[in-house]
């Protein structure tokens, strides 16, 4: 079995133990998905990119310390989220004149234009997008990491740090906007959106 | 491939990476289409399910970055384990540590002395430093004619921009906060959104509002920046990157001026509005410009409007030869106050806007 088909929980686990090749290649699986997520959340990429490196570099110099039992990608998406969420703290440049509480995630999504062929999906489409990209910053980032990372429900709750009950309520009204702006079936979506968090 | 059957809502099938596949790379296609079409609910879902596929795109990560960040990342745990290793030196070698520290304050006497002289020679903050420390896809328009040039913003706000003047903004803006960046001389009109601050990065200060009209000058070769007010409420403020320790802002009301004095770091209230200043004609025009209309000619508004933003409006005069307006246009950016318009005009009336051609389509009003 070459390395690249080792489970991340292996590779992790031979991390642990000092093995460099299982580092460099957790680092070359999620090295890319990690800046695109930085990236969202600060424009700026360089310290994005710092970063994403010095997470790995602590991931490497504690590694005695880390716990056996982590889902690795959700580990370093939170990561590399705190470490954002740090700078914001540390750093004047970005707090201009609004206090930064939290991060804000800044990605808006975009149409597939190549897979699209007929104009009533295009429409659709365009519709849907611009609905979903006006969604809360919040709500947008639960669905990145939910359908573009594949985390778990409660990973995103736990790295969010989101209180079920007013999200819930905030998807509600999001919901109801949705359903009168977009003219496709939306109670199947609406329906999905709601059970989402 | 058998769990599927038991997909009952659309995250089921966004959380199915071979579904990804199949949306997004045509992944075993026929399988995918004939199981499907099996029953309509099930169709219907994928459909809903491939509707959002479509429209909720990420940019592609780069991934041709990651060897040299592997090695970067390398070479960062190297210099920190180095850093570390010290902590274990024997005592025997205190005369190195004595040695050691003493070329540390060496060090920072000299990083002093170059820390005080960068204070004092260059205390500015210049445009492209700016927009440097973004990195957000930003439009940039520059003026260099004679004459000043209309600029709207996404949100409907909008911009005189005057000669020799720049102006960085995106597309479209997203985020808590709506971030723009000038250089040279600019007028503004923005639209109210209080939920989202609007705000002015022109060298070492920083102007924001939640909705108002302003004029900012800062040119990269004078000593002075100066924001005057026509209407609303403006704050004012040193940019943090410059003045961390001890920030500066004001609040402006409307007529009021300030002037940013940048070897001082230091703000000073402008005595008066300079009037009509006869060396610069263009200066401060369209502060002068009453937008208060009373049972006047819509013909005429129009032609206000053109001298004021230096316009191009193109409208059918005969129609609306008989059409007079009473309305005060006096704090609305140009979009808005051309909406207000053609809404009084009544239900036929719009308009269309390219860069400063402006073209009314009416029948007439009621």
């Amino acid at each position: 079995m070459s390395i690249a088909q080792i489970a991340d929980e292996i590779l992790w686990h031979r991390l642990k133990q000092g093995d460099k090749a299982a580092f460099s290649e957790l680092f070359e699986r999620y090295h890319a998905s990690l800046t695109v997520y930085g990236n969202s959340l600060m424009s700026h990429p360089e310290r994005v990119q710092d970063c994403v490196q010095d997470v790995f570099v602590d991931v490497w110099l504690y590694r005695h310390a880390l716990s056996e039992t982590v889902v690795v990608k959700a580990y370093l998406l939170s990561s590399v989220r705190k470490r954002i969420a740090r700078l914001y703290q540390r750093d004047n440049v970005f707090r201009q004149t609004t206090s930064l509480e939290s991060l804000e995630f800044l990605l808006d999504f975009s149409v597939e234009e190549q897979l699209i062929a007929d104009e009533e999906t295009a429409t659709q489409v365009s519709q849907l997008n611009r609905l979903i990209n006006n969604l809360p910053a919040r709500q947008k980032e639960a669905i990145y990491l939910r359908f573009h990372q594949g985390l778990s429900i409660e990973q995103i709750g736990e790295m969010l740090d989101i209180n079920y009950q007013s999200v819930t309520n905030l998807l509600h009204r999001a919901i109801q906007h949705l359903r009168k702006a977009w003219k496709g079936d939306l109670t199947l979506l609406a329906l999905f959106i709601y059970r989402m968090l | 491939m058998q769990k599927r059957d038991q997909y009952h809502t659309i995250e089921d099938f966004l959380t199915d990476i071979s579904f990804q596949r199949w949306i997004r790379e045509g992944e075993n296609h026929e399988n995918w289409v004939e199981w499907s079409l099996e029953n309509t609910q099930r169709a219907k879902l994928v459909e809903e399910a491939r509707l959002w596929i479509l429209a909720t795109a990420v940019p592609i990560p780069p991934k041709n970055l990651t060897q040299t960040a592997l090695q970067n990342t390398w070479d960062k745990i190297q210099l920190k384990e180095k850093e570390a290793e010290p902590t274990f030196a024997s005592s025997s070698n205190r005369f190195w540590w004595w040695s050691a520290a003493a070329i540390v304050i060496v060090g920072l006497g000299i990083g002093w002395v170059f820390y005080q002289q960068n204070q004092t020679k260059e205390p500015l903050l210049t445009y492209s430093e700016l927009i440097s420390q973004t990195a957000e896809g930003l439009i940039e328009q520059t003026n260099n004619t004679n004459k000043p040039q209309l600029i709207t913003l996404s949100d409907g706000s909008s911009v005189l921009l005057y000669p020799k003047s720049k102006l960085s903004y995106p597309r479209s803006f997203a985020g808590r906060e709506r971030k723009v960046f000038l250089l040279g001389e600019g007028f503004f009109e923005i639209s109210k959104n209080p939920q989202k601050p609007f705000l002015v990065f022109s060298n070492e200060v920083v102007t924001k509002v939640v909705g108002t009209s302003f004029r900012i000058r800062a040119f990269s070769n004078q000593p002075n920046i100066e924001v005057t007010v026509k209407t609303g409420q403006v704050n004012v403020a040193s940019n943090d990157l410059i003045t961390k320790a001890e920030k500066k802002s004001v609040t402006l009301l409307p007529n009021e001026g300030i002037r940013f004095l940048r070897q001082a770091l230091s703000f000073e209230k402008m005595a008066t509005l300079p009037n009509k200043d006869v060396s610069a004609p263009s200066t401060y025009e369209i502060e002068q410009v009453n937008f208060e209309f009373s049972d006047t000619p819509v013909s005429q508004i129009f032609a206000i409007l053109e001298e004021a933003y230096l316009l191009e409006i193109n409208f059918p005069a005969e129609k609306l030869k008989d059409c007079y307006l009473t309305t005060s246009l006096q704090d609305q950016p140009l979009p808005e106050k051309l909406k207000i318009i053609c809404e009084s005009l009544g239900k036929n009336t719009r308009y269309e806007m390219n860069g400063n051609q402006i073209i009314i389509l009416s029948n007439g009003c009621n």
